[in-house]
């Protein structure tokens, strides 16, 4: 698909502009995603980051401003020849397919890789299969009947599966229980080694700053910081997000490592 | 008996229309009232294949199907690819003017002179249970179980068919795999207009003539076994079809008052509500 | 009603000779069946455009009220009013025999039913003889009283303006009220609906018998217009379809582009009628057209034009936002509270099944009053589940729950929430297609004093509610910071707005028990800051109780009193949260091995 030429940006946006109606939600976004690195997008509530990510995927429409996939504009692609051009969507909320089987779940997502190349596909299947031998075990139940954490693993298959060259991943720790997000967490991590491309949002700071290796900060549909996420402090993070008491303790906290440190009585306010 | 046999001859062609009427609501939530009217119309394509070119009953037949296929995918091109985000209420009254211009079509070329057709087969038919199905019923058994049949293995067993099924679960994040919503909304339309012509050609034998609005009751009986079998299931829809088939050839069979006129109309009515008041969750949904 | 009624009879005989002869009889005509479909398509509005509520046989329940105010004035020779009068009752009353089975149920069953009513009416009843001459149809004289008729088409043009603005003030009040709020939820989420204490099915029967109602009025005036009606009088399917039409074409939703099309529809009957041929089947390409161009109706496209253009409002002052603050609880309802620490809520071996599975399996447990109780476990343990059966959207397969020592698995969803029990849903609990400000009006619905009754026809009570109502919510969105985004509806919010929000709507009425499942999800951090500090306040300043579902561990151990933990759908462990937390059953199930930090 892509030639040979060597790109570092996987993908690059130029003054987006969108928004609903009368309401702008993102004001001229410049962004720039390394290839193979994990970016994370961070900000308050409202701040339009799940907006920003479905304009990237083109369920909504960009006003103003390029998106480039690559080397390629993809502007004015519709959402699924976007995914044929090699991105992949784990969606908020997981949104499995939940009347069909795990298997054909992850047919569909491979929908386009099958229609470029069939032969691939079950190879990598049994990839995913090797991965979570948990969908193995349950490839012909309905997807709405598996737990939340399974549910999870299905999502992240079913966009690795299409072999993507870019992952947007919206809110993944959400509403999961703390042992199923260090599960996910670690699953990411797994796949950040294969030096897949990733784009995340997500709300848990300690997670996103686990998983992301570069960061943006989003306020009011702008971008007021980016850059490695290590040099994003604590004072800096606390400033634009908020973070403060409650979520101030150490890292583990919130991602499920609480119990170790228990007893933790001592942390309640009197 | 004959009730019963003859009530599952025109309820399995009732399911076709319910299935076409279920296809598109799982597709695209809409409630499509042109369900019948397409098939009536085409049918007319049939008529002068086989009455004025002389063709075979059968070619007439694929001409009627591929003329409805056509009038779906225009109408899914120009009018539904338009609304995706429309109220679901204002893409129904798209379909109902769809249903209006068949109709008018009807009347502007064919009102006013009856248009009779010949069944497909002319001759032939075997007992059972005592009962005499004719050549043409058995054809219409059989059509009926082969199309209900591929359609499924065709939404299982293929890629598309299951983007098809993705896409009525959650047509965003199916397309947010890939699956091309446009050529999925495309294929609904194609297939419910190819359900629509089929049935009408199914069920014109028991008729007899061609006339505009001449199949209102297939929507009736489709609309109703659609509904019946909870409007989300293909299956149900099926298995609507025979039970409004069924219940409707009984009413007719054993139900006459000569002092209300059409009175198999209102036993209808009341049997609907009866099974609304006495099995809320429908015959065949469940309520969750 | 008595005043009106005088005025019926009082305005023919003052008024039958004083009439200017503006315009040729058959013109007023013409405008007197005009203002009688403007008053079914207001019906028709009212039904399908606030409540989405879809009648395929409006045109039978025209036909009805016609019939009935024939019987009235030709056969039982009763004044016109009478026949007004019972054509509006026996259409309400038909309306609600034939919408009770099928509105008891979700999804379109009313279209089906009403299909098959208009049907009926067409075919069966309009050609019979037992309620008219059958073809020869009923005649409809404009009796006043005894032997006195007026027949001046300009008299009775008066009468119709003036029903059409008892209509008018009617729908008004539907809108403004909270029975517009709960047609509108109801038209998006019956389970949201009933989540706020919306009972569904009789609002949905209201919405339909109301809109009967109007329709029978409109069909006896449509009769007295024109003198007569009989089996090919424009009571058929097809006319069902041309008032869909009218209200869609015109703006679902829009009172006035209804009466206007239907107005414009009528007043030119030629513009339908004399459409023949090749018109007709443009005028179906026009509307296949208009539709598809122009979903939102002409109203629409009106307001659209309206809008400014969306700029690119520079706002962008280098300020951080404010934080939205939750709303401080407010003591709403006035239920006389139990003393602290008295069970408010007892769940006793309840157990619910789906199938093969066993989602909750004898779970155990009490929320004594004021306090925060939390209920964690992994992912599909039943604890939503859990909720669904305290809150009653699921039923229970055996066990008891009791609130305020009451036993209440017996009852609906709605009359629960009527109880004092609030939710909030992992899936947000809005209607999203309403405001901010229509959602805080609607979480105030059990807290209105007024009936039905008083608010379709506005008395003091239904006006002062409101106003508290508008007053408060107006409070919770300044607390939000949300003033600008207060008209625009909950879909355009992001995830964690919505959830800030459903959250405030609970805090403006702090109901007796307020369940939240996993409130924190999807909320910045401060955001949850915020959130637990108005758990407490609900708890320490109200007296209020609270049960929590909740992955966000240390909101948990900060906030609750006591912890029960859910796995498989049974209990495995409770106590106050240090305990749990060091629980090693709980650490297994739940919190997992610690992260490699």
């Amino acid at each position: 698909m892509t030639t040979g030429v060597e790109t570092t940006t996987a993908l690059r946006l130029r003054g987006v502009r969108a928004g609903f109606g009368a309401m702008t939600v993102i004001h001229g976004v410049d962004l720039d995603v390394p290839q193979g690195a994990v970016t994370g997008i961070f900000g308050l509530n409202g701040a339009g980051k799940s907006v920003l990510l479905k304009v990237i995927a083109g369920v909504v429409p960009t006003w103003s401003g390029t998106i480039h996939l690559g080397d390629d504009d993809i502007t004015k692609l519709l959402p699924e020849k976007r995914v044929a051009q090699g991105m992949a969507h784990v969606p908020q909320g997981r949104q499995v397919f939940p009347s069909l089987s795990v298997e054909q779940n992850l047919r569909v997502g491979a929908y386009t890789l099958r229609r470029r190349d069939k032969s691939s596909y079950d190879d990598r299947l049994a990839q995913v299969y090797d991965t979570f031998p948990r969908l193995r075990e349950r490839r012909g139940q309905a997807a709405g009947t598996l737990s939340g954490g399974e549910q999870a693993m299905l999502a992240v298959s079913r966009a690795l599966i299409n072999d993507p060259k870019i992952v947007l991943i919206d809110e993944p720790s959400a509403g999961l229980a703390p042992s199923v997000v260090e599960d996910l967490l670690e699953v990411l991590l797994q796949v950040r080694t294969l030096g897949l491309t990733m784009l995340l949002v997500e709300q848990n700071i300690r997670f996103g700053l686990r998983l992301a290796d570069s960061g943006c900060l989003l306020q009011k549909g702008r971008i007021v910081y980016s850059g490695d996420t290590k040099e994003l402090d604590q004072d800096r993070l606390a400033t634009y997000l908020g973070v403060g008491r409650l979520l101030s303790g150490d890292l583990t906290v919130g991602l499920g490592g609480g119990a170790k440190k228990a007893p933790r009585r001592s942390r309640r306010p009197v | 008996m004959q009730p019963i046999v003859l009530g599952v001859i025109a309820g399995s062609i009732y399911a076709l229309i319910a299935l076409g009427i279920t296809l598109v609501y799982k597709a695209s939530r809409v409630l499509n009232f042109a369900q019948a009217e397409v098939g009536t119309l085409t049918l007319y394509a049939t008529w002068w294949v086989t009455q004025r070119q002389h063709q075979s009953w059968w070619v007439g037949a694929i001409a009627s199907i591929a003329a409805a296929i056509a009038i779906g995918l225009v109408f899914e091109r120009l009018v539904i690819r338009r609304m995706l985000t429309a109220p679901r209420v204002t893409v129904a009254v798209a379909t109902i003017g769809l249903f209006s211009l068949m109709i008018a079509v009807e009347l502007a070329l064919f009102a006013g002179t009856i248009y009779i057709l010949p069944p497909p087969i002319s001759h032939g038919g075997v007992s059972i249970a005592g009962v005499y199905v004719n050549a043409n019923q058995w054809l219409a058994l059989g059509v009926v179980a082969v199309v209900a049949a591929a359609l499924a293995a065709f939404l299982r067993y293929t890629d598309f068919g299951l983007a098809v099924l993705a896409s009525a679960d959650d047509p965003v994040a199916a397309q947010l795999m890939g699956a091309p919503r446009g050529r999925i909304s495309a294929f609904t339309w194609a297939t419910a207009g190819a359900l629509s012509a089929i049935a009408v050609l199914l069920i014109e034998p028991t008729v007899g003539v061609l006339a505009p609005g001449a199949f209102n009751g297939l929507f009736l009986g489709g609309l109703t076994a659609a509904l019946v079998g909870g409007l989300s299931s293909l299956p149900g829809a099926f298995v609507g079809g025979l039970v409004v088939g069924i219940a409707e050839a009984e009413v007719k069979a054993h139900l006459v008052i000569q002092s209300i006129p059409s009175f198999q109309v209102t036993a209808m009515l009341i049997i609907v509500l009866l099974v609304l008041l006495l099995r809320p969750q429908g015959l065949l949904g469940s309520r969750s | 009603m008595l005043t009106a009624a005088a005025l019926f009879i009082a305005l023919p005989l003052a008024t039958e000779h004083a009439m200017p002869k503006l315009l040729e009889q058959h013109h007023y005509l013409n405008l007197d069946v005009g203002i009688a479909i403007a008053i079914a398509a207001v019906s028709l509005n009212l039904l399908l455009g606030y409540a989405g509520q879809i009648s395929l046989g409006h045109a039978a329940l025209l036909a009805a009220g016609a019939f009935a105010s024939g019987i009235v004035t030709s056969r039982w020779h009763g004044s016109m009013v009478l026949g007004l009068l019972f054509a509006v009752v026996t259409t309400a009353a038909l309306s609600l025999i034939v919408g009770l089975p099928a509105l008891r149920l979700r999804g379109l069953y009313l279209a089906i039913v009403t299909l098959e009513f208009g049907l009926v009416m067409q075919y069966s009843v309009l050609r019979s003889t037992v309620f008219s001459g059958g073809s020869a149809g009923i005649a409809l004289p404009r009796r006043v009283w005894g032997n006195r008729f007026f027949t001046d088409n300009a008299v009775y043009l008066v009468i119709s303006l003036l029903l059409l603005l008892v209509v008018w003030f009617l729908d008004v009040n539907v809108v403004r009220t909270r029975i517009g709020r709960a047609f509108r939820t109801i038209r998006e989420n019956e389970s949201v609906a009933q989540a706020f204490g919306i009972p569904v099915t009789r609002y949905k029967l209201l919405a339909f018998v109301l809109s009967g109602a109007m329709a029978g009025l409109a069909g006896a005036m449509y009769g007295h217009a024109i003198g007569f009606v009989n089996n090919e009088s424009p009571f058929n399917f097809n006319q069902s379809l041309q008032l869909i039409i009218i209200v869609v074409v015109a703006g679902l939703g829009h009172r006035l582009a209804a009466i206007l099309a239907g107005l414009v529809y009528w007043v030119f009957p030629s513009f339908i009628s004399g459409l023949h041929q090749w018109a007709y089947i443009i005028g179906a390409l026009a509307l296949m057209d208009v539709v598809s161009r122009h979903p939102e109706g002409l109203a629409g496209v009106w307001e659209r034009r309206r809008r400014p253009k969306p700029a690119d409002d520079d706002d962008d002052d280098g300020e951080l936002p404010a934080l939205p603050q939750l709303p401080a609880p407010v003591r709403a309802v006035q239920a006389e509270s139990l003393p602290p620490g008295s069970p408010l809520l007892e769940v006793d071996g309840v157990s619910v099944r789906f199938g093969g599975l066993q989602a909750v399996d004898g779970v155990q447990l009490t929320v004594p009053t004021g306090t925060i109780v939390g209920l964690i476990g992994p992912n599909g343990a039943g604890k939503s589940t859990l909720f669904n059966a305290i809150s009653g959207l699921v039923r229970t397969e055996s066990g008891r729950i009791r609130f305020r020592g009451r036993e209440i698995q017996g009852l609906r969803c709605d009359q629960r929430a009527r109880l004092g029990i609030a939710r909030s849903f992992q899936q947000v609990g809005l209607a999203k297609d309403l405001s901010i400000r229509d959602n805080f009006l609607l979480a105030q619905h059990q807290l209105a004093g007024y009936s039905d009754g008083e608010a379709l026809l506005m008395l003091p009570r239904a006006s002062r509610d409101e106003e508290t109502f508008r007053t408060r919510a107006d409070k919770a969105i300044a607390a939000l910071g949300f003033d600008e985004l207060a008209n625009m509806p909950v879909r355009n919010l992001s995830g964690g707005q919505q959830r800030i929000v459903e959250i405030a709507c609970l805090l403006v009425t702090a109901p007796d028990l307020v369940m939240l499942d996993e409130p924190s999800a999807g909320m910045a951090p401060a955001a949850a800051e915020n959130l637990a500090a108005r758990l407490r306040d609900l708890r320490d300043v109200l007296g209020r109780t609270v049960l929590l579902i909740e992955h966000n561990v240390p909101l948990v151990l900060d906030t609750c009193d006591y912890v029960y933990v859910l796995d498989a759908g049974r209990l495995i462990a409770e106590g106050e949260p240090h305990e749990i937390a060091s629980n090693p059953q709980v650490i297994d199930a739940y919190f997992g091995a610690a992260v490699p930090a």
